[in-house]
């Protein structure tokens, strides 16, 4: 092998005894004497180290830098943030691709372009061929810079190690962070070839990456051959240049929107201008949506498509093999392979990787755009025909750390006593709710901060009389906004529910209060909805304009999933049509506290974006939102900003202990009754705008949105029930806010005393708030948290601000608020917090503790008890 | 590499053992080396007649198929179920999991083959 060509890590492999093989002009590690399997198992379950060095990487800069890589590239580079990747093509005028490739952004004005090994040279000609037209220059970094990927559940922790960073990157899919290792900048993404939720690629100096490799090997990583990482590809739906992209087995050109990724990899954003490509691409997309959407009636703008494909019967198949539905010829296998998988125990959180390992038959196939999920299929092997069936996909990513194959026709059951023995279940159902009120009110100690357990009177009140009945009602301009009730007998509710919003003017201190949405999704849902409401009051013969931008706090930080565009924003964000993302920007946080908005960094955002709504609040919260320093920003720089704080879980903290929204400056407040407010399960919207205040429309539309927008029926006996807790509170507030902030304050300290690693600022003894996030491991928290319910402690696993999503959780977070309404405690709060680090640390089982100390508090503080409340709470009762 | 003395070796790497007329088959453990992981056996059917040199069965791994050759002419007498669930075997030990057994037209072909010296030279080629 003579003529071919070296990467810098050549010696590192002939050392570690690869089978070397020609690839693409380079002499390269096919497998390591680990062999396929086991190279392609050690990525899944811990990690796996790939010398993709031989593939090319070219730097654009230039005043028309992006200019020229909007024109060559489909993706779109508006997109592109700093310390962010995206995948992309290289398309030639046909709609064809001459390559895929990766754009990165390390730096504002220099972007990295890598490329495959064997399509190089024509990529580098092609890309200097086009460049001259614009003001930019490309050069060729494949030399000095060296590229190892490092992919599987491990490749964080063998990152940090490696390099002594805490923190490597953002925990999100492309994200990109700049180490240094040994004076030298060490470029890392969180990009990959594999699949895998955890993986980095690497770009090292070329001179250190032989070292480099070695220490990752030592640090637990396999090196890993083209031939697994083929396998690990093809398990992830990936496609291949030469097999999914480029020419098909009869030398004809696939259109790029036959591979699945197209569809993120094309942007027909206006701003993107002309480009390589562009018109027959769009025929292609055209093509593509009929596909999805099914309708088959013709498929000449896109005849096929790459679908993954299960190998049910016995036999290999391999590219090239036939595929047939119903006797007709289909399409053609364009990779396929028999991979490798550990076999799994259990369900959901529970399950178990085993190390029993087992082989599959999958492959992806480039099929008739009319064969579908399901279809049962055949492939022609060796002029046999193998029975084998279209599937959605082989893998999934989204329970990170590890990446779980998805066998064909597993199905997950649950257990349905079918039997009409009504009358029994019927008792049992009353039996099991006795046993489960006992052991949740006497038995457990229950820290989960997005709960409260209710008074007794807030208890019963909710079942009384009026919880089935209706009271719409809706104010009524010709009658000067007094509102007209559409139902009879609702003059005890509409008390109610004027005492109700009193009480709560009250309490936040602010001109108006809704009370009738029933969640505090619901009170966000309103919210937004009556603000492009009134956003597009104007001009309502045209389609309604979405919001954007939104500042908030992103979910990974804390943010609420109710101010998220997953959430209750999904349906009233716009997109960006320049960026083509949801147009939302978030709080940058304090670099040494990702649990606190970096206020100066903020204002830097805000005077960027100008969002049109600022929305404050968080759902793992510490810290304080800084209300009012963002609203003397805005009244200064004259925004027209919207302030809105989410209160949810510090609904029941507002006033002198904590935070006073509307004296900071917010002019809406929404949050959930019901985490450390004292109940009842609702949601509420308040709101600072006076009669006069030109705004006041938009609380009008605020209450429209409520009903009819959000709701017909209000739920009028938890209403009741609110307001109640609502005579609770404002009695028992000073107290109560002020113990529950002690308390966590107490129990954090004890939290780390006891040898737990407490999140947040020790200055400030960790919280300002009733919530204390204590840190337990990477991807440890689902399991921790279950072994703390076995103990009686209920708490919930949460995702740290590093962390890539909830299964991958390493925090435990935990609140105060219904324990302190029980009474416990400072010696109480000791005592549990050294019963978790016992559970915690040593693995012990403290369940009859638990049991024990939560006995000695089972009577509700903060409510009203005397005699003559105690006598009519049991006349109530009796009525039942 | 292993290699077993007393068995006769073809070029295409595959072993022969001989008892009498009839002759047990399998791929030597270069063959299963350079293979890799084995994930699937194609075997004929007992009773086939196979010309010299003619495929009787497919050995794939992850990476390819590669065809397998009969070094003598002759019936299939057995073959080796044991491999169609567990294909694997022939990497744990690939002069213990045969293929197939034949009865030999000519015993006399076996002659052409190679001893395990001769084998041994002829890999190091």
């Amino acid at each position: 092998m003579g003529d071919l060509k070296h990467t810098v890590l050549y010696d590192n492999h002939v050392k570690a005894g690869a089978t070397l093989v020609d690839f693409g002009g380079w002499e390269m590690p096919i497998q390591y004497p680990h062999g396929i399997v086991d190279e392609h198992l050690h990525t899944r379950i811990k990690a796996g180290i790939f010398d993709v060095s031989h593939m090319a990487r070219f730097i654009i800069t230039g005043k028309e830098a992006t200019a020229f890589l909007q024109y060559v590239l489909t993706n779109n580079v508006f997109a592109l943030d700093l310390l962010q990747a995206q995948y992309t093509m290289i398309p030639n005028k046909n709609g064809g691709a001459i390559d895929d490739a990766y754009l990165y952004r390390f730096y504002e004005d220099r972007y990295l372009l890598v490329v495959n090994a064997a399509n190089a040279d024509k990529d580098w000609q092609h890309l200097n061929n086009e460049i001259k037209a614009f003001d930019a220059q490309i050069t060729d970094q494949s030399a000095e810079l060296a590229m190892i990927s490092l992919q599987g559940p491990e490749a964080k922790n063998i990152l940090k190690k490696l390099t002594g960073s805490e923190f490597l990157t953002e925990p999100l899919k492309n994200a990109l962070g700049i180490l240094n290792y040994h004076g030298a900048p060490l470029l890392i993404a969180r990009t990959g070839y594999t699949g895998e939720p955890l993986g980095f690629e690497l770009f090292a100096k070329a001179e250190q990456s032989p070292e480099i490799w070695e220490k990752l090997l030592g640090l637990g990583a396999m090196a890993v051959g083209l031939g697994a990482r083929d396998t690990l590809r093809l398990e992830a739906g990936l496609p291949l240049y030469g097999h999914e992209l480029g020419l098909d087995s009869e030398g004809q050109e696939i259109p790029i929107f036959s591979c699945p990724l197209a569809k993120f990899a094309v942007s027909f954003a206006e701003d993107k201008g002309n480009y390589l490509g562009r018109a027959p691409l769009r025929e292609q997309y055209c093509g593509f949506k009929s596909i999805m959407e099914r309708d088959f009636s013709d498929l000449s703008k896109l005849p096929r498509i790459v679908r993954s494909l299960a190998i049910t019967g016995k036999g290999v198949a391999r590219a090239g093999c036939k595929v047939f539905k119903d006797g007709r010829e289909v399409g053609v296998i364009t990779s396929a392979t028999m991979v490798p998988y550990l076999k799994a125990e259990g369900y959901g959180l529970d399950s178990k990787i085993t190390d029993e390992k087992a082989m599959r038959g999958i492959g992806l196939a480039l099929l008739d755009g009319d064969v579908e999920i399901n279809d049962p299929v055949e492939v022609e092997i060796r002029n046999k025909r193998v029975a084998a069936v279209i599937v959605p996909y082989h893998l999934k990513s989204d329970a990170p750390p590890y990446a779980r194959p998805i066998l064909y026709g597993v199905e997950v059951t649950r257990q349905f006593e079918s039997a009409a023995n009504y009358p029994g279940k019927a008792l049992n159902l009353l039996k099991k709710s006795l046993d489960n009120t006992h052991h949740r009110q006497y038995e457990t100690i229950n820290l989960i901060p997005s709960e409260q357990a209710h008074s007794p009177a807030v208890r019963l009140l909710s079942v009384m009389d009026p919880s089935f009945r209706y009271a719409e009602h809706k104010k009524t301009k010709s009658f000067y906004d007094y509102d007209v009730f559409y139902y009879q007998g609702t003059a005890f509710i509409d008390e109610i529910e004027y005492l109700l919003m009193e009480e709560f003017k009250q309490y936040f201190n602010c001109a108006e209060v809704e009370t009738r949405v029933i969640s505090g999704q619901m009170a966000n849902t309103a919210v937004f909805s009556a603000l492009m409401d009134y956003k597009n009051r104007v001009n309502r013969k045209v389609e309604a304009k979405r919001l954007g931008y939104i500042l908030n706090n992103h979910i990974i930080r804390g943010g609420h999933l109710s101010a998220q565009p997953m959430g209750a924003l999904h349906d009233y964000i716009a997109v960006d049509p320049r960026t083509e993302k949801t147009a939302v920007v978030n709080f940058p946080v304090e670099p040494d506290n990702l649990f606190k908005i970096d206020v100066e960094e903020t204002k830097k955002v805000i005077a960027t974006y100008r969002p049109e709504l600022i929305i404050f609040g968080k759902s793992m919260v510490l810290h304080k939102e800084p209300v009012q320093e963002i609203r003397q920003f805005i009244d200064d720089q004259k925004l027209n900003a919207v302030i809105m704080y989410d209160m949810a879980h510090v609904l029941g903290l507002v006033g002198d202990h904590f935070q006073d929204p509307f004296k900071e400056g917010a002019e809406l407040v929404t949050g959930s009754t019901h985490k450390t407010f004292f109940g009842t399960q609702r949601g509420v919207i308040a709101g600072n705008y006076d009669k006069d205040d030109y705004k006041y429309g938009l609380w009008e539309t605020i209450e429209t949105r409520a009903f009819p927008g959000s709701v017909s029926n209000h739920h009028l006996g938890t209403m009741l029930g609110l307001l109640m807790a609502a005579y609770e509170m404002n009695y028992f507030k000073d107290d109560y806010q002020r113990t529950v902030i002690e308390n966590a304050k107490y129990f954090a300290k004890a939290l780390a005393e006891a040898g737990l690693d407490v999140a947040g600022d020790p200055q400030i003894s960790y919280t300002e708030t009733h919530q204390v996030v204590v840190k337990v491991g990477y991807g440890i928290g689902p399991e921790v948290a279950r072994r703390l319910e076995e103990s009686n402690i209920i708490i919930n696993y949460q995702a740290t601000p590093e962390e890539e999503g909830f299964t991958a959780s390493g925090a435990i977070r935990i609140g105060v608020a219904e324990m302190t309404r029980f009474g416990f405690t400072k010696a109480a709060f000791k005592e549990t917090a050294e019963l978790m680090a016992d559970v915690i640390l040593r693995k012990k089982a403290v369940a009859e503790d638990v049991k024990k100390l939560r006995s000695q508090f089972t009577t509700m503080k903060y409510c009203f008890d005397d005699e003559a409340i105690m006598e009519q709470l049991e006349k109530l009762k009796a009525t039942l | 590499m292993r290699i077993v003395e007393g068995l006769k070796y073809s070029k295409d790497h595959e072993w022969v053992k001989v008892e009498g007329n009839r002759a047990t088959i399998g791929i030597t453990d270069y063959a299963q080396h350079s293979l890799g992981d084995i994930v699937f056996v194609e075997l004929p059917e007992v009773g086939d007649h196979i010309d010299k040199d003619q495929t009787f069965g497919v050995v794939e791994s992850v990476k390819a198929a590669s065809d397998i050759y009969l070094p003598v002419a002759g019936t299939v007498e057995k073959i080796n179920e044991a491999l169609n669930d567990e294909p694997e075997l022939i990497n744990t030990d690939a002069f213990e999991n045969w293929l197939i057994c034949v009865e030999m037209d000519d015993p006399t072909e076996v002659d052409d083959l190679m001893d395990a010296t001769e084998y041994e030279a002829f890999c190091q080629e």
